[in-house]
């Protein structure tokens, strides 16, 4: 029989040698990779149902927060296409909800005057009308504009699909996607109230924006639809040599019973709303992230109790507590990561059936996986993954080696 | 050199205090120790405490010059690591491991790299007869052939002291006979082999048996005539 007590060489390598930092960490890492992966793979339904319901919890969250990166996006895009810098409006009311139209002529007038001083070039007050419910495809948007102008006055990137853009006084243009959808065409008769009938004079090339879901119509028709000749609120051109914060401070400095917001102050203020939605929508996938993270917690609990033998074989061989506290956490971390990964995926592929839904509905999508929340989503499941590995990690490093190996 | 001095451990039950072990003395020398008693004499206990999984009410464990008990829980894990091996009679192995993985275990442990520690783990493993069977896991193997992995793991840093507790319990004559050689060929080599029985005919083929009863040494038998020339090697 061959002799067994061969030298063997106990020169620290450089497992020894690096106790810190993250080479030591990814040496770690992979020398129990093994054992990790053959522990998950010896319970295969138990893995895969905790990985997916990581990967649930996560998706959840990513699908949830994607709804505040696609609203970012979408208003991102609409200002940007907006030609005139500032928006006019009454005092006291917001750009995202303009309600019943209170920017009077006059009002209007004292601001036209003041134009040159003011450093405005040009003056576009417009009307909103809204009709039906919250159904998309039952809802329609007037925008009343100047009789005579065209609404590339207001969104110079219009394109026309078909018929003009200079509206007659009882004409319409319609929105690529309203028209599509109403089964729209050029002659079609609209009628905004009893009295007040409409003719489709152009139809709009896609843009994929809100444009698509408009109807321009003449403002003195809206008005007269609604009893008033008030307008909603006023675009407003900057001239040359002139900030549009400049004049948004001038307009409020001068004109009374008005605010006037920049396309950067509706961003901001549009920036704060989503934050707050961003707030609540994650306050409420945090339950599913609970959910998750109970989930692997309860798993890996379990494990530890199944392989408390295991665990004290291998203190009794010589493996050090961090060793046994290092090879559950990273086991839960992993499921973490792993699910976290699937989590992205399965929400990403959610965002694009919201997206299919809303873009065939409303023309926009409203859902965005940005790399922004899908390091967000993974950085959550890591912290997931580390928090649920915790405690049994704990309870697994400090398990007595007699008791662990039932030699009591 | 292992050595136990005044060894006492003490357990409470309840109200009622258990000694397991009482005020043991005793200078382990290489080759093949064997601690028989009956059951509850107190060998488990003892065995426990001479390898660091336990500390003593009492007295201690001294390697060298090293008292164990004053050492942490992590500084016992590296004596063990460093200069013990150890076969027990059941939940030896890490199931989820092949065989040459249990027997690479250790080295991974000590920092060994991975070319050196399977090489090592393999050649190993041929020594003990199970060179094909290196990439079975333990499930697959039979219960002697779990004990020889197991022998192979022990030896895997070449340690100086190796703890069999009732190696054979679990084995068919054959087997634990193979197991038996193994661990004799240990302690011939110069190792520290300290074997816990109940089984006085596998003890009486070692050097010296200590009897123990009630937690105390009762008698040391010495020599076993049957380890004279018993090496199959020799």
């Amino acid at each position: 029989m061959p002799r067994l007590c061969e030298p063997v060489n106990l020169v620290p390598t450089r497992t020894h040698t690096l106790h810190l930092g993250v080479v030591a960490v990814i040496l770690v890492v992979v020398e129990v990779w093994t054992l990790i992966y053959r522990n998950l793979r010896a319970r295969p339904i138990r893995s895969i149902l905790t990985l997916l319901g990581i990967a649930v919890s996560t998706a959840s969250m990513v699908l949830f927060m994607s709804f505040g990166e696609g609203l970012r996006k979408a208003l991102g895009a609409e200002l940007s296409a907006v030609g005139p810098a500032v928006l006019v409006l009454p005092e006291g009311v917001e750009a995202f909800s303009p309600g019943y139209p209170e920017l009077r002529p006059e009002t209007l007038e004292a601001l036209k005057k003041a134009a040159p001083e003011l450093g405005i070039n040009q003056v576009i007050p417009y009307v909103v009308l809204t009709r039906g419910g919250f159904d998309p495809q039952n809802s329609f948007v007037f925008q009343g504009i100047p009789d005579g102008l065209s609404p590339k006055a207001l969104y110079p990137n219009l394109t026309l699909a078909a018929g003009t853009l200079t509206l007659s006084p009882r004409g319409a243009v319609v929105g690529s996607r309203l028209a599509e959808r109403n089964q729209l065409g050029l002659g079609k008769v609209l009628r905004l109230s009893p009295e007040v009938s409409l003719q489709v004079e152009g139809i709009l090339k896609k843009s994929g924006g809100l444009s698509d879901n408009i109807i321009f119509v003449p403002a003195s028709v809206v008005q007269e639809a609604l009893g008033t000749r008030n307008y909603t609120a006023a675009a407003v051109g900057v001239s040359a040599g002139f900030t549009a914060d400049q004049v948004a401070e001038a307009i409020k400095a001068r004109i009374a019973g008005v605010s006037a917001q920049t396309t950067g102050d509706v961003l901001r203020f549009a920036e704060r709303a989503v934050r707050i939605s961003d707030l609540v929508r994650f306050g409420i996938s945090l339950v599913a992230l609970i959910v998750g993270g109970l989930l692997v917690a309860n798993t890996v609990m379990m494990s530890v109790y199944e392989r408390i033998r295991e665990f004290g074989l291998m203190r009794a061989l010589g493996a050090k507590q961090g060793f046994i506290f290092g090879l559950v956490l990273l086991e839960a971390l992993l499921l973490g990561v792993v699910g976290g990964l699937l989590g992205l995926v399965l929400g990403q592929a959610a965002s694009g059936l919201v997206n299919w839904y809303t873009g065939r509905e409303v023309g926009l999508a409203l859902s965005a996986v940005t790399f922004r929340l899908g390091s967000f989503a993974l950085l959550v499941a890591v912290v997931l993954g580390l928090l649920a590995g915790f405690l049994p990690a704990r309870t697994a490093s400090r398990l007595k080696v007699v008791e662990a190996l039932g030699r009591l | 050199m292992l050595e136990a001095i005044n060894l006492h451990k003490r357990y409470h039950q309840g109200e009622m205090e258990v000694v397991a072990v009482d005020h043991f003395t005793y200078r382990f020398p290489t080759g093949l120790t064997a601690i028989v008693g009956p059951s509850g004499s107190g060998k488990t206990t003892l065995l426990n405490l001479l390898a660091g999984f336990d500390v003593p009410s009492q007295g201690e464990v001294r390697l060298g010059s090293t008292p164990l008990s004053s050492l942490s829980e992590d500084g016992r894990s590296e004596v063990r690591l460093r200069h013990m091996g150890f076969v027990f009679q059941q939940w030896n192995l890490i199931p989820t491991l092949t065989a040459l993985e249990n027997v690479a275990f250790p080295m991974m442990l000590a920092g060994l790299g991975l070319k050196e520690r399977n090489a090592r783990a393999a050649a190993l493993l041929e020594a003990v007869g199970l060179g094909q069977r290196g990439k079975h896991l333990p499930s697959k193997l039979s219960g002697g052939e779990q004990q020889r992995v197991a022998i192979a793991r022990a030896l895997a840093l070449n340690p100086p002291i190796l703890f069999a507790d009732e190696p054979t319990g679990n084995l068919d004559s054959a087997s634990g006979a193979r197991v038996v050689e193994l661990l004799l060929q240990q302690a011939q080599e110069g190792r520290t082999v300290i074997l816990v029985t109940h089984d006085l005919e596998l003890a009486r083929k070692a050097e010296r048996i200590l009897h123990l009863k009630d937690g105390k040494l009762v008698r040391v038998e010495a020599p076993a005539p049957t380890l004279v020339g018993a090496s199959p090697s020799s």
